[in-house]
């Protein structure tokens, strides 16, 4: 295990087996949280789901942020490339480490014997007002920069995708547990009488996690990310059959909603009414989604700003396939528009940041492909008032190795591999205090030097973000109340406007 | 200490709070050694653990460590235990007690957190003696071990008990014991069972609960008309004796099995031979192979002597787990995760304990110690997946590495050769990379002893697992089949039998059917017969007012349950409906038609989905092929498991997406033309009538044929208007001479809504 592990370990232990007094403190701080709530919260409340499950609810306090958009860049980007800037590492490019760096370190490729230092080529500036240093990679981003809260000492425990992505998505590498989605409209419900609560952009292939990243897990299934797609009907089922008009579907679930009704009549039972309302939810879906993904009102300076329709710059990289250029522009403009429709949680993923080779080149063609959209999104929402209650991330599941990745059968050196010590993530508007860098990594970025944010205390800000103390927000199963955030977490209260 | 705080300005309470801790901190008030030779240092002279160290464990210790809780997996109160250590390794270093952690615990050395957590931390002579006694060589005289075995007064570990069938007022409802423990506690609250179900009800209810098929409409009416005293019986009988018994059983099964047809994680790449496995489970329960052998076949088929093909393919059972082959990844890492999920999955399917919960630490609320969990973890450490032939002679070692078997051949969970057998040791927080204490393969203390004869193997676990003297793995099987009848187990939490877990709401009911169980031995047809006859059972579903505040959630049993029917269910009957269904009966899984983009969400989009043609389109829901990273989106839309993990209980959501789906996803849009032209074929003059039969089996009601007929003129008016639109609703379909085009369009798009009810999909 690595030294900063151990040391986090060792002070979460601390924390959890420590004094009494430390147990008092807990208690004491729920009791005030419970004198505060506005209603009771979900994770408090006896067993047993509210009768409509996504019936608006409130969180424990007041809430900072109503929505979130979740932009999900699988694979790993790299750290050291677009956000934490380590100059010491063109003066060691290929040497190589001192073995205490990589003695207890595993690797996913990487030779430990031969593996030297890589240099970065990119040029990091400072922008806005707050000076924060970004890479020449994220131009656009770089003029919102007074917006982001970067965290360049996030870590985690994983160090392969799938599992890595688990703990990201659901706080635990395990299967089968609740996505951060799942669990915000489990706690909040859905404000969107036309649209599901949670919904899943993709953009290119797909990432290795695939439905369980965004998966209810052992929450009903109500609470699962809805996927939309990004060809055919933006909603699985979401067209009628050919030839079938909408005034014959209209009039078709008349009736079957007039034939459930006879049968509650007969037997009571109130699951009869859910589905009555389920169907009706869905008429209404096949006309507010297509509405939803119709862009023609949109005007040409903000489909601009989001870079719809650009075409991919020639000669890039693999990148997730051809036409990414344009669907992540869109799925951007998207995630607005589902905010504005009381959409509760976005997920906008793509795949293939996992460079481990022909990096600058891969990186300069994704990098060109989210820099723009994202930095629309952020200013579009802030334009039209939506940032101070919307959450936007930018995430992954680790970062990149100062080393370069001498895998076996690697003709030379171009690429990084895994590293979950030290990575980089930003967070902006949903009452996060834009134009500061949380956390510092050592010359190399290969460790966390200063406060450390680990998977779980990301998630117990956003949820608190959201209002939520997060050691509350509980859900019972297998007898034991489980929670986004395992036995861990503690608020990064910085980041907190 | 926080009531008083009461009326107390907060912050001021808080402040003093703060104050009090920094006051009694780790330590507790005392200076915390920071160097050996700060700790107090042994006493000069013998000591005599009987007289001065025992009584010291025994009074601030063995509350925690001893018998009744092991905290952090540590015992004090026996010679073995103790030396073994706990769940962080061994306590006792003997001779060196400055190495030994019960000092550095004692004396909250260098921050530890400071033991015993509450009184007086250990006076400095009381920790001299420690000291010494340590130092001394930790002589632990046989007299000094308290005999104490590990016990539990919890209701799951008591020993199944054979309940006598209670007295009742009602005589005459009761068909079988079943009835009269239900009904003395319904009559014990005042409350009258429901009515029986009508007929066409009943037969419903029946052909779903026991085949997952539909019954036809001429087997409706034959039901009804039949009134001999045994209709029920052989209708009974003949259910239990169809093939479709097999996969509609199974395919509960399979649940637990976490059963699919790719390896999960990254690449997810095919497995090919899978459905050897759940082909095996389909045949074994359509010959109501017992319950005991079911479950020794599935847990060490490949230990069996004479093992074949089939005990071999039932191995197969914890060769289900997930593989990881992304690129990169630590074998080991993944191949322990794959044991953890054996260990995991067979305490929730036989044990219904939350046994997971002991890999990290010891369980927290049952008798499980993490040293307990990885003697489990051990019975599984010395297997691994392997190809075999089919048609070999003797069982080979297992070896992931090498074996690519060519010809006929099975993939399936095989024990290593003795002489290569992997050392188990306990996994200090369940970390693979930190190895602690070594474990031999072994059982839970709380349970019935566990004294086979040599190393045990995992043959030896089954057999222990299905003794009779086992008090969880007939309750929770009972339990388990009760849910699938009712909708309702009898205990809710049925992957929590532990002390987290719910009180059964029939206990008595709940061990005679445990009991009855083994009596019969261990048939799960024989069961579920006994279940489905008595009048508890045939109770009407529909929800009585009466109950609604006294027993909103049908606890006591006054009625049936309506249960929203599973996802492969559900495809099956719109299939049935339109006589579309192929009830062909195993092989390979089939790849129906599913909508375009749901494969290219997989890694590198490399899953491949080649439609399947002719009569493979039609199979029944459980033979499609399931890939872990993107199951086939109508199963998962009506909660299908994933198959990542053990499901022991499916949810049952009501979503807009299901809506879409049952409208137009293109398996039901074929059915609803299937089913609607099929009417028009077979009742020209009651088309609508017939096509509600064939969906629902019972006769409509004159307002509901009104509606539907309604509806269908409604149709018939717009497409007669709309020729094209009538020809598109009928697809490629070659009508019969005479036949209106627009009146088959009606026909299709008024079986679509009835395809649509709630009924339909629901189990009355």
């Amino acid at each position: 295990m690595h030294p900063i592990q151990e040391a986090l370990l060792r002070s979460r232990r601390d924390f959890l087996t420590g004094s009494a007094s430390g147990v008092g403190l807990v208690a004491l701080a729920s009791m005030l949280a419970d004198r505060e709530a506005i209603a009771a919260p979900v994770g408090d409340s006896p067993p047993g789901l509210p009768e409509n499950p996504l019936c608006p609810r409130p969180p424990h306090f007041p809430p900072k942020a109503r929505a979130c958009i979740c932009i999900y860049l699988e694979g790993g980007p790299s750290q050291i490339d677009l956000f934490d800037p380590k100059p010491q590492l063109n003066r060691l490019d290929g040497q190589p480490l001192p073995e205490s760096f990589t003695k207890d370190v595993r690797f996913a490729f990487i030779q430990k014997e031969t593996a030297t230092v890589m240099g970065c080529p990119r040029v990091f500036s400072r922008r806005g007002e707050c000076g924060m240093e970004l890479s020449d990679y994220l131009p656009h981003l770089g003029q919102c920069a007074d917006d982001l809260a970067l965290i360049r000492s996030m870590h985690t425990d994983q160090f392969n995708h799938h599992p890595g992505q688990l703990l990201m998505n659901t706080g635990s590498a395990m299967f089968g547990r609740p996505s951060v989605g799942s669990w915000l409209t489990y706690g909040l419900g859905s404000e969107s009488e036309n649209l599901p609560g949670y919904v899943v952009l993709t953009t290119g292939r797909g990432t290795s996690g695939g439905a369980s990243n965004w998966s209810s897990g052992f929450l009903p299934s109500t609470y699962s990310g809805v996927l939309f797609r990004n060809s055919g009907d933006p909603v699985l089922h979401l067209g009628n059959p050919e030839g079938l008009s909408s005034r014959i579907q209209r009039e078709t679930i008349d009736a079957i909603g007039a034939l459930n009704a006879r049968r509650f009549d007969a037997v009571r039972d109130e699951e009869i009414q859910s589905r009555i309302a389920s169907y009706e939810l869905a008429f209404r879906m096949q006309s507010s989604a297509p509405e939803l993904i119709d862009l023609s009102g949109e005007s040409p300076e903000t489909l601009d700003l989001y870079g719809v329709g650009r075409e991919d710059p020639e000669g890039g990289g693999r990148g997730g396939g051809p036409g990414v250029y344009d669907q992540f522009a869109t799925n951007c403009l998207l995630a607005r528009r589902m905010v504005e429709r009381g959409v509760r949680f976005i997920n906008i993923y793509h795949a293939s940041w996992d460079h481990h080779s022909n990096i600058d080149a891969e990186l300069a063609f994704n990098s060109g492909m989210a820099d723009r959209p994202v930095a629309a999104l952020i200013t579009d929402l802030k334009r039209r008032g939506l940032l101070d209650d919307t959450l936007v991330l930018w995430c992954s599941e680790f970062g990149r190795t100062p080393l370069g990745e001498n895998r076996p059968g690697f003709k030379a050196v171009t690429g990084r591999d895994h590293h979950p010590f030290a990575f980089s993530l930003f967070l902006a508007g949903g009452g996060v205090r834009g134009g500061q860098v949380i956390g510092k990594t050592d010359e190399i970025g290969w460790n966390v030097v200063e406060d450390p944010v680990h998977v779980h205390d990301y998630h117990a800000t956003i949820l608190k973000l959201f209002g939520f103390d997060h050691t509350r927000l509980t859900y019972r199963y297998q007898g034991r109340d489980f929670r986004l955030t395992d036995v861990a977490g503690r608020v990064v209260d910085p980041l907190i406007a | 200490m926080l009531p008083t705080l009461e009326g107390v300005p907060l912050p001021a309470a808080i402040g003093a709070l703060l104050a009090a801790s920094a006051l009694i901190g780790t330590s507790r008030g005392q200076d915390a050694p920071e160097t050996i030779e700060e700790l107090p240092r042994a006493v000069d002279r013998p000591v005599d653990f009987l007289a001065e160290i025992k009584p010291l464990l025994d009074a601030r210790c063995v509350s925690c460590h001893g018998a009744d809780r092991q905290k952090s997996g540590l015992r004090l109160d026996r010679r073995e235990a103790a030396m073994a250590g706990g769940d962080l390794g061994p306590a006792i270093e003997p001779g060196a007690s400055a190495d030994s952690s019960l000092i550095w615990k004692v004396t909250g050395f260098q921050g530890e957190s400071i033991m015993p957590p509450t009184g007086a931390p250990l006076a400095p002579e009381e920790v001299a003696l420690l000291r010494a006694w340590i130092d001394q060589g930790a002589h632990w005289p046989e007299a000094g071990t308290n005999e104490s075995r590990r016990t539990s007064d919890h209701w799951s570990f008591q020993p199944i008990a054979r309940p006598a069938p209670p007295e009742i007022d009602c005589e005459d409802w009761a068909r079988n014991p079943i009835d009269r423990f239900v009904l003395r506690r319904l009559e014990s609250e005042g409350l009258e069972p429901s009515p029986e179900a009508d007929r066409a009800t009943l037969i419903r209810r029946l052909s779903l609960d026991l085949t997952g098929l539909p019954p036809s409409p001429e087997e409706v009416d034959a039901f009804f008309a039949d009134e001999s005293p045994g209709a029920y019986d052989s209708l009974v009988a003949r259910l239990l004796a169809s093939p479709h018994f097999g996969e509609r059983w199974g395919r509960h099964w399979l649940d637990l099995a976490r059963y699919a047809d790719s390896d999960g994680y990254e690449k997810d790449r095919p497995r090919p031979e899978a459905y050897r496995y759940r082909d095996w489970v389909i045949d074994a329960i359509n010959r109501d192979l017992p319950y005991d052998r079911f479950t020794v076949e599935q847990l060490a088929g490949d230990l069996l002597p004479g093992a074949g093909p089939n005990q071999l393919a039932a191995a197969g059972f914890h060769r289900n787990t997930l593989t990881n082959t992304e690129g990169g990844v630590d074998q080991e890492e993944f191949r322990v995760a794959a044991v953890v999920d054996r260990v995991n999955t067979t305490g929730s399917v036989w044990l219904g304990l939350t046994v997971a919960c002991a890999q990290c630490h010891t369980h927290k609320f049952d008798p499980i110690t993490q040293r307990e969990y990885y003697q489990l973890f051990a019975f599984f450490n010395t297997a691994d997946e392997a190809d075999l032939p089919i048609d070999r002679e003797t069982p080979a070692g297992g070896d992931e590495e090498t074996k690519e078997a060519t010809g006929p051949h099975i993939r399936t969970f095989v024990e290593q050769a003795e002489e290569d057998q992997r050392e188990s040791r306990i996994l200090i927080r369940g970390d693979f990379l930190r190895p602690g204490e070594p474990v031999e393969p072994g059982t839970l203390e709380v349970l019935p002893d566990f004294e086979p004869a040599g190393r045990p193997d995992r043959l030896d676990l089954a057999e222990w697992l299905v003794d009779p003297e086992n008090p969880l793995t007939g309750r929770v099987a009972v339990n388990r089949i009760w849910h699938l009848l009712f909708g309702r187990a009898l205990v809710v939490s049925m992957d929590d039998f532990g002390t987290q877990g719910e009180e059964p709401s029939h206990p008595e009911l709940l061990d005679w059917l445990a009991s009855e169980y083994r009596l019969l031995g261990w048939s799960r047809k024989e069961l579920i017969r006994t279940i489905v006859r008595s009048s508890t059972y045939r109770q009407s579903s529909a929800v009585r007012p009466d109950l609604q505040a006294i027993d909103p959630e049908n606890v006591l049993l006054a009625r049936q349950n309506r249960i929203r029917l599973e996802a492969e269910v559900i495809r099956d009957l719109a299939l049935a409906a339109g006589g579309l269904l192929s009830t062909e009966l195993g092989g390979p899984s089939v790849f129906p038609p599913q909508p375009p983009g749901i494969s290219e969400l997989t890694y590198a989009r490399s899953a491949q989905w080649e439609e399947s043609t002719g009569p493979d389109r039609y199979r029944r829901g459980m033979y499609t092929f399931f890939r872990r990273t993107s199951p086939y989106p109508m199963l998962t839309t009506f909660d299908a498991p994933d198959a990542n993990v053990c499901a022991v209980k499916r949810s049952t959501s009501n979503t807009p997406l299901q809506a879409l789906t049952l409208l137009n996803d293109a398996v039901f849009v074929e059915s609803a033309r299937a089913l609607g032209l099929r009417s028009l074929r077979e009742d020209p003059s009651l088309p609508t009538e017939r096509a509600f039969r064939l969906a629902i089996g019972r006769r409509p009601t004159v307002e509901e044929l009104e509606i539907l007929q309604g509806l269908r003129d409604s149709l018939l008016a717009a497409f007669r208007a709309d020729p094209g639109s009538a020809a598109s609703m009928l697809g490629d379909e070659v009508l019969p001479e005479p036949v209106d085009p627009a009146e088959a369009a009606a026909s299709v798009a008024t079986a679509r809504a009835i395809l649509n009810l709630d009924e339909f999909i629901t189990r009355e």
